[in-house]
């Protein structure tokens, strides 16, 4: 069992749901990201979402393609995320994963990658553009080592496909709430509880819905059909403006939310 | 044939998309494999490319070319085709099978802004709704296709993200299709992105290749010894060799950009410098950094500007089937000019890679050969950056 899936245990028991945040490593600082994915687990977060940042993020926002390439600008790379996650080892007692386009871990090699994740404590790995086809490889390696690959599912990922990804699931499921890239939008889809309830009837996983999360009456709306919500954008915008003080309530409000049900 | 069931050209290709293109991408591929076989598509699209676009293009024989050279060079003539390049062959073919997928608005990306204006122009005959990403660098250097798209009835949408040029056109316009691929068909302008773009893409460009097979048939009633052609992402190169692949004496040669030279950080030559990964939606080589990260190109001419180049060429590279070399910036325009005044005919600055390149390269051929060079478009589109650099502006 990796540390992720003990974790979904572990709420599940207390019945509550799991809060997971995305930040970008290396914004706005390398050390001003670590202070803030510290203050964010200490606040509530149950899960944390680091992200490599990448040249191309096409299936990005414009806040994370935004916070990605102030990022770049500022030096971070591989090894320093890396490092940055070895740190939080002894800093935070949450999980973290990390999320990475696909061509900074090949460049890197898939097996020295997935030796540096166990040496840092990553327990998960998200690749938004490797879909479930090209996923055995890598997949295969990081079981070996206790590490979840997390797919994605959709609206519109097809029922045979949809069947197909939840079987071979771990850790969780990634479900995109709405068609389109990460950024903060009002209002979710009766498509997205339909498709929600279909997976639950699949098999007993773990599904976190994400893209497109901003408030709280939207977590009391979705959160009977899922495990967890994951939120990027909304609170990298509140960082970038410098809200840091509404960025922590937010995450007690948001948390507190996801704790009855 | 290639590609494989799952997109790939050996270990090219592919589909790495995000979870959220799967479904488009899939339907797209089973609407294209449907509709292009059907009598209505074929009948349509082979009438706009005669009596619209001009095909066939003349196989041109450029006797005062080949005398300074010293064996035959031939030009297919894809300068003369409407709109001055290649890039119509692949946007007729993309916006015919949108419209008949029941498309209401038709995407694109351009760099130097050939793509956008064909797409352009098609959509304004086929009456559908249009918008062009462009790079903010790109909408700068190329005021005057930004204004001709405009008055084709298209909107262009500068993108200011990334390097603002033309990969973080393809980013936005993929995150466009993202969002809205209910409504809207992608249409990508070259041999590149997920599966099965490469593979339609090439299809689509194809018409040169067999023309050229047919007419050079007729005029030397025997095959090429070579064909050359410039490769940005590599549609008119694809669509000159792919129709020979069988035919093994039949030798590729595919010219990138080298811009101020391979050995400088300054160029967009792929196959030769670059290394395997992922970007924009297929595994093929690509220019990038010791962390997979994405470097930014240069060439004199947009069209090339380009970090990837299409899965198909990079299995042609790594299986033998074609060479690929690269020649600067000031070997390209000594291409253009000589190309200019020996035959009357002002090249693309892309097109007039390979042409440089045979001057320099003359000596590697005999007597005997017969070469075919695809004059991808003409250069009026860049008379006046040519003008700036040399001084004469
Ligand atoms: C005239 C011309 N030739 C060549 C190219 C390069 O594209 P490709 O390699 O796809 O043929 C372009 C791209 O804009 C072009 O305008």
């Amino acid at each position: 069992m990796t540390e992720i899936e003990r974790k979904f245990i572990e709420l599940e028991k207390k019945k509550e749901k799991a809060l997971i945040l995305y930040f970008t490593a290396g914004f706005p600082s390398f050390e001003k990201s670590i202070e803030i994915i510290k203050k964010s687990a200490e606040k509530g977060t149950d899960l944390i979402e680091i992200g490599i940042p990448f040249s191309d993020p096409i299936a990005d926002g414009p806040i994370i393609q935004y916070t990605s390439i102030k990022a770049l600008e500022n030096g971070i790379n591989t090894d320093k995320c890396f490092k940055l996650a070895s740190l939080l080892k002894n800093i935070i007692n949450v999980p973290y994963l990390f999320m990475s386009y696909f061509n900074p871990i090949y460049k890197y090699g898939i097996e020295k990658f997935a030796d540096r994740c166990v040496e840092s404590g990553v327990s998960g790995l998200i690749i938004p553009d490797l879909p479930y086809e090209e996923s055995f490889e890598i997949k295969k390696i990081l079981k070996e080592r206790n590490i979840n690959l997390i797919y994605f599912l959709t609206p519109y990922t097809s029922q045979e496909r949809t069947k197909k990804i939840v079987r071979k699931a771990n850790g969780f499921i990634y479900f995109i709430s709405i068609a389109g890239v990460t950024g903060p939008r009002e209002s979710l889809s009766p498509e997205t509880i339909q498709s929600l309830k279909r997976i639950k009837k699949i098999r007993k996983i773990s599904v976190a819905l994400g893209f497109g999360i901003s408030n709280k009456e939207q977590i009391k709306k979705v959160k009977k059909y899922v495990d967890g919500i994951i939120i990027g954008s909304f609170f990298l915008k509140k960082i970038i403006d410098g809200k840091i003080g509404e960025f922590e309530e937010l995450i007690v409000e948001f948390k507190k939310e996801l704790k009855t049900y | 044939m290639l590609p494989d069931r799952k997109g790939k050209f050996g270990i090219f290709g592919g589909k790495f998309a995000p979870e959220t293109l799967i479904e488009p991408l899939e339907q797209l591929e089973i609407a294209y494999k449907k509709i292009s076989k059907t009598k209505e598509f074929k009948e349509r699209l082979n009438y706009l490319l005669k009596e619209y676009a001009g095909r066939p293009t003349p196989l041109y024989f450029a006797e005062n070319f080949s005398k300074f050279l010293g064996f035959k060079v031939y030009l297919k003539r894809e300068d003369l085709v409407f709109t001055g390049a290649h890039k119509i062959n692949n946007t007729l073919g993309q916006v015919l099978l949108a419209k008949m997928m029941g498309k209401t608005r038709i995407i694109a990306e351009t760099g130097a802004g050939q793509h956008g204006v064909a797409t352009a122009t098609v959509c304004a005959l086929l009456n559908i709704k249009c918008e062009v990403y462009m790079g903010e660098i790109d909408v700068e250097r190329q005021k005057l296709n930004v204004y001709r798209m405009k008055l084709l009835g298209a909107k262009v949408i500068p993108v200011n993200s990334g390097s603002k040029t033309l990969k973080d056109a393809i980013n936005e316009a993929m995150r466009d299709w993202i969002a809205n691929f209910k409504t809207t068909h992608y249409v990508i302008g070259s041999v590149v992105g997920p599966h099965p773009y490469p593979m339609i893409v090439r299809n689509f460009q194809s018409v040169i290749g067999k023309e050229t097979k047919k007419q050079i048939i007729e005029k030397e009633r025997r095959l090429p010894d070579f064909l050359l052609a410039c490769v940005g992402g590599g549609s008119n190169s694809i669509g000159l060799f792919h129709p020979f692949y069988k035919y093994k004496n039949v030798k590729f040669i595919g010219i990138e950009a080298g811009g101020t030279g391979i050995n400088t950080d300054k160029h967009a030559a792929t196959l030769s410098k670059g290394q395997k990964g992922v970007l924009h939606g297929s595994f093929s080589y690509i220019l990038q950094d010791n962390y997979g990260q994405i470097k930014a190109t240069h060439s004199i001419s947009a069209g090339l500007d380009y970090p990837g180049v299409g899965p198909e060429h990079s299995f042609y590279k790594e299986t033998k089937r074609a060479e690929y070399f690269a020649v600067n910036d000031q070997i390209a325009l000594k291409g253009f000019h000589i190309l200019s005044e020996l035959e009357g005919i002002i090249p693309a600055l892309e097109s007039a890679h390979p042409i440089g390149w045979l001057i320099e390269n003359k000596k590697k051929f005999k007597k005997s050969d017969i070469v075919v060079v695809c004059l991808s478009g003409r250069g009026d589109k860049d008379v006046m950056e040519v003008a700036k650099i040399e001084g004469e502006l």
